[in-house]
């Protein structure tokens, strides 16, 4: 579209940077409140700036509570459901493209309907089942759920992405004597790696944020991860805010690092599913 | 090659969702006609279905669903295409807006909505406290207290977490219109509103309807905001299907009826997915 020049432009940046300070806000004072000391936390008028800033609540927090535990809960958690939902979805969409062409279209409107499923509806059921597995309380109730909720968009996204790769490149390690799995791991996999990592950072992205799930499937206090440790401190008589701040700033800023960094890939990966139909 | 390794290729995702999704799906119905109490189960046939279809909590919650998720997507959308009009305007540093926008999506819903606690806390919280500086209200006001009040709380924190989501797809919708569309339209003298109206709108439209539906589909189903913020009070104000779901089956520990709850509310998304199927597909048609 045709950019306006100077005045414009400068109008343009005022509200853009007006509705990005709105955005980020609850983002500024979450970390502003963490730094704050505890009697800070409740003056009135609030600081928005502090000559006490400090890491004490930090230090407080990590004694009082495993959060360390739960950051680490939630790191396997969301490595697991990646690597596991990762390669599934290479191998159904490499085996789609390759082998049932035709059978792609019904294959991702199945992926489509379990992706619109009520998560609430299924964790009734599994719960259940987890239950009389006795898998409440493991790292693989988990990965499991999770695994699930990323695989129809990993799965869809990679179609796209092996059909983009000729098929004579298969056929080339083929003559050459490579057998299937070979091709499909040493050929195939390297050249489709953007799409792997867009799905990964996808995968990683909805495990490392799920909530309710993790809730119902964890009792012991041992194996929350981060949201629900987080969540289980509003609940109490008296919350610590700043206490309470600065857990949110440990789940949320790793992330936020990490996907800055990154952002191009996971961009393109959700875009190109809906806008190109 | 032969087709035999072609299963070999899709048995692990098959086996998978089959044991992940179908068969807790298929357990969900076999719930959803029992009545389960501890250890003791019993076939009861549709009661579950009537006894919700009946029930006043039902219904009073199938409208506060529609308020919810109809508020929240229309804002989204709204706010979410004037703020990817805004970027796409920008002349330099529009990947790093992007990203900067697009933070509120990127952190988990909980976590947000824990942050939203703060700000919204009656004494202490700066929402109040900005508010009565500037004179928009007198006391602080009971954000998640009051009925009233809380309904469009947790609205305006699905709002702040949405939007983005929107942004980025129309911004990737506004990258995809070719220039000349616009040149042509400015030969012909036309203005900003006249470009948008002729230009930018129509090539939107398709994407529009599509990240709807899905925004629908995502938001009917949204528990973690509530959950964590009012986990459906006060009085039920805020306790959309999903929460009354979650409260029937696992406050209550009324499995059978939640299930019962939960079908209904598929047959609810379900209708919204026939809806996108078919708006995705006839486009393919049109471009073939």
């Amino acid at each position: 579209m045709k950019r306006p020049r100077r005045a414009g432009q400068a109008i343009l940046w005022v509200v853009a940077l007006v509705a990005l300070a709105v955005t980020l806000f609850p983002f500024y004072w979450m970390l502003n409140t963490s730094l704050k000391p505890t009697a800070e936390v409740f003056a009135s008028p609030p600081t928005f700036v502090s000559a006490h800033w400090s890491f004490d609540a930090y230090a407080s927090l990590l004694r009082s509570r495993p959060v360390a535990r739960y950051f680490a809960n939630s790191l396997i958690v969301a490595l697991g459901s990646t690597m596991l939902s990762v390669l599934l979805a290479a191998l159904a969409a490499y085996g789609v493209t390759r082998f049932f062409p035709r059978g792609a279209t019904p294959f991702v409107l199945f992926l489509l309907f379990t992706k619109m499923l009520p998560e609430t509806l299924l964790i009734i059921p599994y719960f259940q089942l987890m239950s009389d597995l006795g898998l409440l309380n493991t790292y693989w109730a988990l990965i499991l759920a999770y695994s699930s909720f990323a695989l129809p968009f990993s799965v869809w996204m990679l179609i796209g992405f092996f059909r983009s790769i000729p098929r004579e490149l298969d056929e080339a390690a083929h003559i050459d004597g490579a057998g299937v799995l070979q091709t499909f791991f040493r050929v195939i996999l390297p050249l489709a790696r953007p799409g792997l990592v867009a799905v990964a950072l996808f995968t990683f992205l909805i495990a490392w944020n799920s909530y309710v799930w993790a809730l119902v499937l964890t009792t012991d206090a041992s194996m929350f991860v981060m949201s629900v440790g987080i969540a289980n401190m509003v609940g109490e008589y008296r919350v610590q805010w700043n206490e309470l701040m600065a857990a949110a700033v440990i789940a949320a800023v790793p992330v936020m690092a990490l996907y800055a960094l990154l952002e191009r890939h996971l961009v393109n990966a959700i875009t190109a599913g809906a806008v190109k139909g | 090659m032969p087709r035999r390794y072609g299963y070999f290729f899709l048995a692990p995702v098959v086996l998978f969702l089959g044991a992940v999704i179908v068969l807790p799906l298929a357990h969900a119905f076999w719930t959803s006609l029992h009545r389960v109490r501890g250890l003791s189960t019993t076939f009861v046939g549709l009661a579950n279905y009537v006894r919700a279809l009946t029930d006043d909590a039902f219904w009073h919650s199938l409208g506060v669903s529609v308020v919810f998720t109809a508020s929240s997507v229309a804002l989204h959308l709204v706010l979410g295409l004037a703020l990817a009009l805004l970027l796409d305007q920008l002349r330099f540093a529009r990947t790093a807006m992007r990203i900067a926008f697009l933070t509120p999506w990127m952190v988990a819903p909980a976590v947000g909505a824990t942050i939203w606690l703060w700000l919204l806390e009656p004494q202490f919280g700066v929402v109040n406290w900005l508010l009565r500086a500037v004179h928009v209200v007198n006391a602080p006001v009971a954000w998640l207290g009051e009925p009233g009040t809380a309904l469009g709380a947790v609205i305006g924190v699905d709002v702040w977490r949405g939007v983005p989501f929107v942004m980025l797809l129309m911004l990737a919708g506004l990258q995809t219109i070719p220039a000349e569309q616009y040149e042509a339209a400015a030969m012909d003298g036309a203005g900003a509103w006249q470009r948008f109206r002729h230009v930018t709108w129509p090539n939107l439209r398709y994407l529009t309807v599509v990240a709807t539906t899905l925004d629908v589909i995502n938001t009917i189903r949204h528990y973690d905001i509530i959950g964590v913020m009012t986990a459906g009070g006060p009085a039920g104000a805020t306790e959309t299907l999903p929460v009354l779901l979650y409260n029937t089956a696992f406050r209550a520990n009324r499995f059978g009826d939640a299930a019962a709850v939960g079908v209904l509310l598929l047959l609810v998304v379900l209708a919204f997915a026939a809806v996108y199927v078919k708006v995705a597909r006839l486009d393919r048609i049109e471009r073939t």
